[in-house]
């Protein structure tokens, strides 16, 4: 028989069994990947596995303490996700100013994580949430805290046989806030973005977690900023030792979207925007 | 290399179809190469321009960014089922007429179907959701304000019954 070109399988049984093939191009959505392949449209085309035809991998589920989200859950889908907006409101921040109307309405959270871009706009609030990604291969099953799963742009510890399956946060309650700067508001990749999770009780900080988006290889947390934070008091003095500290350990390069610079200082400018906000409304 | 055409079951602006398409065409190049469908424009491929906007399953979305094997099962609809008899026009493309929103047209059936999805889930929206629902589409002649006036216009002096049929 001969070979399929795409898969396009309705079960997850289904499409782990077709992930043991090597060299599958997994579209869930497709808004980044068919961005990839436009140039070669006329030339040898990858063997595609698309996801969306799994309805049980587009559910955003509520359980005792934890959230969890499918990979095939759309930008828009989480943007207006009740549950999201009450566990995870700077993810649905992020889902908000991605892209457009039309981008987010395809566009998955499963896609947006394994495209792995340091500017993908979902991944900090994902770390900020301490999100813990569940990967499958058709005997395996394990799960890792997200900032684990990265190890440059675009590269993964995905296994070629592994697909992700859900997405978890917890149910703790936690305030924050997610940023971003672009060349327009809408349709542009992040030039640098900023999310922030804290619990804050009497004005104590009293646990706190930031991370930096395009200004290293991967999304990564701003530890000395986080440092500077817990245990103490949230004032305007402190946001600026903060905003200095984030700034200090953003490592961004010049590419075509800005410069290293302009990124560095940013970081500190959208880690003040946010933190003074919360100051105010407490 | 040999490739292998996908089976598809769909219904395109109202009307079911089976077909087998190329599993490397996008949903754009179907709708232009292979049924004919002309007035989704092609702009810039990569879903940055809006011109391709078509509606699928009641959401506005970029048919240059859709596989055509990922339309198994969808309903989708183009600018060419917006009117729905002869030679009357859709009340959305009568008031983009209306308020000089068409230039060059290049835009406009993408920004036509962009106000009927926003319409779609919102029929009374406000300034910034409006701009917001259509920043996905991009006019090099108007200006946009003749544009936001058109869908302002067509929300508030539209019926309900002409948006009916895209929930299909």
């Amino acid at each position: 028989m001969k070979e399929q070109d795409t898969i396009n399988p309705s079960s997850l049984r289904q499409a782990l069994a077709a992930k043991a093939r090597p060299n599958l191009v997994v579209v869930a959505g497709g808004t980044d990947i068919l961005v990839q392949l436009h140039d070669r449209v006329d030339r040898p085309w990858p063997k595609l596995l698309v996801l969306d035809g799994i309805k049980a991998l587009g559910k955003i589920t509520l359980h005792d303490d934890f959230v969890t989200i499918g990979p095939n859950v759309t930008f828009s889908e989480i943007e207006s996700s009740p549950i999201i907006g009450k566990y995870a409101p700077q993810l649905a921040q992020a889902a908000s100013v991605a892209g457009s109307v039309q981008i987010r309405n395809r566009a998955t959270i499963g896609g947006n994580v394994a495209n792995a871009s340091p500017a993908g706009d979902l991944i900090p609030p994902l770390y900020v949430l301490g999100a813990t990604l569940e990967l499958l291969s058709v005997r395996t099953k394990r799960s890792m805290p997200i900032e684990k799963f990265f190890v440059g742009p675009g590269k993964t510890v995905l296994k070629s046989n592994e697909l992700i399956t859900a997405i978890r946060i917890s149910k703790v309650k936690r305030i924050g806030f997610f940023l971003r700067l672009g060349t327009r508001q809408a349709l542009a990749i992040s030039k640098v973005s900023v999310a922030a999770a804290l619990m804050i009780k009497s004005g104590i900080i009293l646990d706190v977690k930031i991370a930096l988006g395009a200004v290293a290889p991967t999304v990564i947390r701003a530890g000395v900023a986080e440092e500077l934070l817990r245990g103490n008091r949230l004032d305007a003095k402190l946001i600026d030792h903060a905003a200095e500290a984030a700034s200090k350990e953003a490592r961004p390069i010049d590419d075509i979207r800005s410069v290293a610079a302009y990124r560095k200082e940013m970081v500190g400018i959208l880690l003040k925007r946010g933190l003074t906000k919360i100051l105010e409304s407490m | 290399m040999v490739t292998t055409d996908v089976a598809v079951k769909f219904t395109l602006n109202g009307i079911p179809m089976e077909r087998d398409v190329p599993p490397n065409w996008t949903l754009l190049r179907f709708l232009r190469d292979g049924l004919g469908f002309t007035g989704t424009k092609c702009g810039c491929e990569i879903g940055e321009c809006g011109a391709c906007t078509v509606i699928f399953n009641g959401e506005a979305v970029n048919a240059c960014l859709v596989l055509a094997p990922q339309i198994d099962g969808a309903s989708i609809w183009t600018i060419e089922g917006v009117a729905s008899s002869g030679r009357k026009l859709h009340p959305i493309q009568q008031a983009f007429v209306e308020c000089d929103a068409v230039h060059c047209g290049f835009c406009s059936p993408g920004m036509v179907m962009s106000t009927v999805a926003l319409l779609l889930h919102n029929r009374i929206p406000s300034n910034a959701v409006l701009k917001e629902s259509l920043a996905g589409n991009l006019c090099r002649c108007t200006g946009y304000l003749q544009i936001i006036e058109a869908v302002r216009k067509a929300a508030e002096s539209m019926d309900d019954m002409h948006l009916e049929k895209f929930r299909r």
